[in-house]
């Protein structure tokens, strides 16, 4: 077998792994997985889960890829579109996330199985759809033993949720550093003390502490039943459901297009030059940079794109979220990120997750209302942002905001200026390094202009 | 020997205690919430009122 090469943050699990082979995925079962694989395919749980959209879909192989001791099947996964991690994910999306784990355990638990696992890194988005992706999480269900996962799922879910909701910071965020999940022993120096009257953070949270600053018993433990496990995964469903963050809804850049003096005139004059650029493009999975509230992302949806909306406002992406529920397109995927720091590669070796540019396999690479806030907000040079922007996709739309521009001139107030090549013939200049410039639009009565570019 | 696939790093090792706790005190929780809503159920009229979803507050 050429070119075969394992994931590298497939590797905890002895019952199977994922590897590539001649750039397709395929995951290996081990023999040990077997009993769990069959009921897991014979029960019907496969069948419904998929069906449903909560299990990616895969195919058995005939023959083995892979010739190990241990190997038993070969199965070829459904590709996701685009990988993101929880740390890029916003409020709803993590609930959401959760939301679907307990719902799998319930299903599973009614085929005679479980997770044995509860990662939050189980679950990926297909646009705002969170879908599982860990075939090998499901085991047989003893009913005699806890839920062997429980602490897993408060650390991956339940107690960013909890800090974001109580405390209103952005701790999902946070799981860049915790990739295990948030400690409880943090949580619970963290949340304040009106929580402590609450019964979800008394049981799940603070009980937790206590419990586990006794010493260990060596007896055993009393046996567990279907009634109790089913009376917890009810309890931590009915708190998901309960919990909001606890930030207010509006930030700075929610209204980013309203009440400010870029009012209509200036969006629909946009909006009129992304229509015709949009309606050009082949149908291309796009990056929107600085999403916003996602207005332009949703016009390329409307155009039959794939979006990827990033933007490092969480409340922002957080109401993006909720409105692709209830939108005619919803083919967008919306992220927190910081594009001044994006996700960097996390885990053992760097490799257990991937960085954000490296999982960004897009076709064009929207930049509108971003390159002041880069340069000016940030110190990022304009030859630097180039460099970097042509690292993304072939195709770039780029607005350019200039010195004269309300936005700017507020940027500049009482800060000394430093940005001698910040023009509009600087800009070109620098990004004619990377790309070819095919066309350039003015945005009626701004100063702003629009360029689509190709990359050299 | 224990079951080799529970040898991987136990996602949740130390919480089956806790877990035993909470399922008795959610339980108890459930128990009486069952029973006050058929101490309900008997003096209240029929058909005005069915009992909710067997699930706990969150508070």
């Amino acid at each position: 077998m050429t070119n075969v090469h394992r994931h590298p943050a497939s590797f905890r699990d002895p019952s199977g792994f994922l590897f590539r082979s001649n750039g397709l995925l395929y995951r290996q079962v081990n023999k040990v997985y077997q009993p769990h694989y069959e009921q897991l395919m014979q029960s019907g749980l496969y069948q419904q889960l998929v069906s449903a959209g909560q299990l990616v879909p895969h195919q058995e192989l005939e023959q083995n890829l892979l010739n190990g001791p241990e190997a038993w099947k070969t199965l070829q996964p459904d590709i996701l579109p685009f990988i993101s991690y929880p740390y890029e994910w916003s409020f709803d999306m993590l609930r959401e996330a959760g939301l679907l784990t307990l719902s799998l355990m319930r299903k599973a638990m009614e085929h005679g199985m479980l997770l044995k696992d509860a990662s939050a890194f189980n679950v990926q988005f297909r646009n705002h759809v969170p879908v599982f992706i860990d075939t090998l999480s499901f085991e047989k269900y003893e009913e005699t033993k806890p839920w062997v996962a429980y602490r897993q799922f408060c650390e991956h879910f339940l107690y960013p949720l909890y800090l974001e909701h109580y405390c209103g910071v952005e701790a999902i965020a946070w799981l860049r550093q915790y990739i295990n999940g948030i400690p409880g022993d943090l949580t619970a120096k963290l949340l304040p003390y009106r929580s402590r009257w609450n019964l979800g953070v008394r049981l799940h949270v603070l009980l937790q502490q206590s419990v586990k600053a006794r010493k260990e018993s060596t007896a055993a433990p009393a046996p567990f039943s279907r009634q109790k496990l089913t009376h917890l995964l009810q309890h931590l469903e009915s708190i998901l459901k309960s919990l909001k963050p606890g930030y207010p809804p509006v930030s700075t850049w929610s209204n980013y297009y309203e009440g400010t003096i870029l009012g209509k005139d200036y969006l629909s004059a946009k909006e009129k030059i992304m229509e015709g650029l949009l309606s050009r493009l082949h149908q291309s999975v796009v990056l929107d940079l600085g999403a916003n509230d996602g207005f332009f992302s949703q016009l390329a949806a409307q155009h039959r794109h794939q979006v990827v909306a990033a933007d490092f406002d969480a409340q922002c992406i957080n109401a993006l979220f909720l409105n692709q529920k209830k939108s005619k397109y919803p083919s967008i995927l919306p992220l927190v990120m910081d594009l001044s720091n994006p996700s960097p590669a996390l885990g053992f070796a760097h490799e257990e997750r991937e960085d954000w540019l490296s999982r960004c396999r897009v076709d064009c690479v929207m930049a509108l209302a971003l390159i002041h806030h880069l340069v000016i907000g940030k110190n990022i040079g304009l030859e630097q942002i180039a460099a970097w922007l042509s690292r993304f996709a072939p195709q770039l739309i780029i607005e350019f905001v200039p010195k004269t521009d309300e936005k700017v001139k507020g940027m500049l107030a009482g800060r000394e200026d430093v940005f001698s090549n910040y023009h509009t013939a600087g800009f070109e200049e620098c990004f004619s390094v990377y790309f070819t410039m095919e066309e350039k639009y003015p945005v009626e009565g701004t100063d702003r202009v629009i360029y689509c570019m190709k990359r050299k | 020997m224990a079951h080799p696939i529970l040898l991987y790093v136990d996602p949740g090792s130390g919480s089956y205690l806790v877990q035993v706790i909470i399922a008795a005190i959610l339980g108890a929780l459930f128990y009486f919430k069952n029973l006050w809503w058929q101490i309900k159920a008997f003096f209240t009229r029929p058909k005005k009122e069915e009992p909710p979803k067997n699930e706990p507050h969150n508070d």
